[in-house]
């Protein structure tokens, strides 16, 4: 499938879009340029560490709101569309830490509805939580009812440990985004996903997505897949759509394929730092005036920076 | 830097935020800690780190690693866990009771947003000892957080009882003037120890509350040649970091 067609069918507006990526990392860049391409707005954008396409989301005017742990491109600084955004209320944030939003994927992944964690305890992560009265089942202290008001459906609550009363311990709700996008590796045509070296809150997050579309830097035969089981990260019945993109994650990293781009990353930046009217001009020329992600491949970095790229990786690994 | 490396004891498992810890901690594993466990959040286990690496999810950062996994593998299984000893963090804002934020930032201007938690929570929620490394500025050591992203001893002693976390906790703050360390008996920050030619005012006149004075206060021992050799030849020879925080610390004298 192309990435046009996969992104029109699977992302829609309004839709929470789960991140895949961290930093300079692996993000899904062909596919976040798709979502642009597309103008599909108002989308709630969740994730961990959200970089620099969830940026380029929100430069393009298409995000209403993101669930996350953090947004930053560390050493090349903060995101600054989503920054600006936030300072001037135009978007909303839930803030959480990376366990605990790992912990939403996983309760997610799992089919229940919510999943305790320690972190966030005695922090401001909380302070807008709920302080929920330990229930009749579930805190053991009789003659209790359930609190009359529902908690905020994205935000954690407080209770007691049932087994060790007095022991106070946060439920975060189970996340189910509507669709993911992920950058990978490798991948076969139905949708068996693998993910090498590091895999951040990947697999949680599309094990508990709806829909989720891969772009991959390989499609393998089904027999590969088949011939060495044990490295799926994801298998198809997860996976919605596949796309084939090599370099889809430049100008971040994907491991064992290419390293990342500190030259594009900080020309992204500068133009993010601008403001407005600089990033709609990248986005212009980088974006809506390529037809295709290989056109932009081609206008910020070339074939040879490319291979250098590509050089540098097979160097570490 | 180089003191901040030193709190890293051989042996330890260190969960190691980005920037400056990095380095440190990579330091530490090329001098006096050679046995010292990294784990970095976006699921690196026990790398050997290359230099220079900018970001937790440089493929710097996952050279010779035993492991690259998940943020649940790190963050759940081995921090939340307990099996973890040393947490290393960058500081935003980091107030009296050792309490910091990295995410918001209120002033009569208007607010400042920051990066956000990240790993950040979940280390000082969950590590044994905290260690932070950050620049000493006023405006970086506030009276009180405008936020808590990630709590130290929160309002002071038994609050992180209180709020269940463990009371098993330690905070130490190396700075570009000072190191400072939690008053066992108070929580509260003081000054552990000096850095060269720098006083107890001196420290004081950059921290936006009054730190008390530990006994027995002392100067920060100088590098030994070794370990500098290490950490301009070895750690960071591209000068990716060090000539700005060279820089600034000339600049402060």
């Amino acid at each position: 499938m192309t990435a046009a067609e996969a992104v029109s069918r699977f992302v829609r507006p309004g839709s929470t879009v789960g991140m895949g990526g961290q930093n300079i990392g692996r993000c899904p860049v062909a596919l976040a340029h798709e979502i642009i391409r597309q103008r599909i707005g108002e989308l709630t954008v969740v994730g961990c560490n959200l970089s620099i396409s969830m940026d380029q989301l929100v430069g393009a005017g298409l995000v209403r709101r993101t669930i996350c742990g953090s947004g930053n491109l560390e050493r090349f600084g903060t995101t600054f569309c989503w920054r600006r955004a936030i300072e001037d209320g135009t978007l909303e944030v839930e803030d959480y830490s990376h366990l605990a939003m790992v912990t939403r994927f996983l309760a997610g992944e799992m089919g229940v509805p919510f999943m305790p964690t320690r972190s966030l305890l005695g922090s401001d992560l909380l302070r807008a939580a709920e302080k929920v009265a330990p229930a009749g089942g579930l805190g053991g202290t009789a003659g209790r009812t359930a609190p009359p008001t529902t908690p905020h459906p994205d935000r954690p609550v407080v209770i007691d440990n049932p087994w060790n009363p007095g022991e106070p311990v946060v439920l975060v709700p189970a996340l189910r985004p509507d669709v993911s996008i992920v950058h990978v590796q490798r991948a076969d045509a139905v949708g068996n996903v693998v993910i090498e070296g590091f895999a951040t809150h990947e697999p949680e997050m599309m094990r508990a997505s709806r829909h989720v579309v891969v772009s991959c830097e390989e499609l393998v035969p089904n027999d590969e897949i088949r011939a060495h089981p044990e490295q799926t990260t994801v298998p198809f019945v997860h996976v919605s759509a596949v796309v084939v993109q090599p370099f889809g994650a430049y100008p971040t990293s994907t491991y064992r394929y290419y390293d990342y781009d500190p030259v594009h990353v900080a020309a992204y930046q500068a133009a993010a730092r601008g403001g407005a009217g600089a990033v709609r001009e990248y986005l212009r020329a980088h974006v809506w005036q390529c037809a295709r992600f290989d056109d932009y491949l081609q206008r910020a970095a070339g074939r040879e920076r490319l291979e250098a790229l590509r050089r540098a990786m097979q160097e570490m690994v | 830097m180089i003191e901040a490396a030193r709190h890293v004891r051989d042996g330890d498992v260190v969960f190691v935020g980005t920037g400056l810890p990095l380095l440190a901690a990579t330091l530490a594993q090329r001098t006096h800690a050679p046995n010292v466990v990294c784990v970095i959040e976006s699921g690196v286990i026990a790398p050997r780190v290359r230099p220079t690496p900018v970001s937790v999810s440089d493929p710097k950062v996952m050279y010779r690693a035993v492991r690259l996994g998940t943020l649940r593998e790190v963050l759940g299984c081995l921090l939340q866990r307990g099996l973890v000893d040393l947490g290393f963090l960058g500081g935003a804002q980091i107030d009296r009771y050792g309490n910091i934020n990295s995410t918001v930032i209120h002033s009569p201007g208007g607010m400042k947003r920051l990066p956000g938690s990240g790993g950040g929570n979940d280390m000082a929620s969950h590590c044994r000892r905290l260690l932070v490394i950050t620049r000493h500025e006023r405006r970086r050591f506030p009276e009180r957080c405008d936020y808590i992203t990630s709590p130290g001893f929160l309002d002071g002693p038994g609050a992180r009882e209180r709020a269940g976390l463990s009371g098993d906790f330690g905070i130490t703050v190396v700075t570009d003037l000072a190191v400072l360390e939690n008053d066992p008996e108070t929580c509260a920050l003081r000054i552990a120890q000096l850095m060269p030619g720098i006083t107890v005012d001196a420290v004081r006149a950059q921290t936006g509350f009054a730190p008390g004075v530990a006994p027995g206060v002392r100067e920060v021992a100088p590098p030994a040649p070794e370990v500098l050799g290490v950490l301009r030849d070895e750690v960071d020879p591209d000068r990716v970091y060090l000539r700005e925080d060279e820089s600034v610390s000339a600049a402060r004298r």
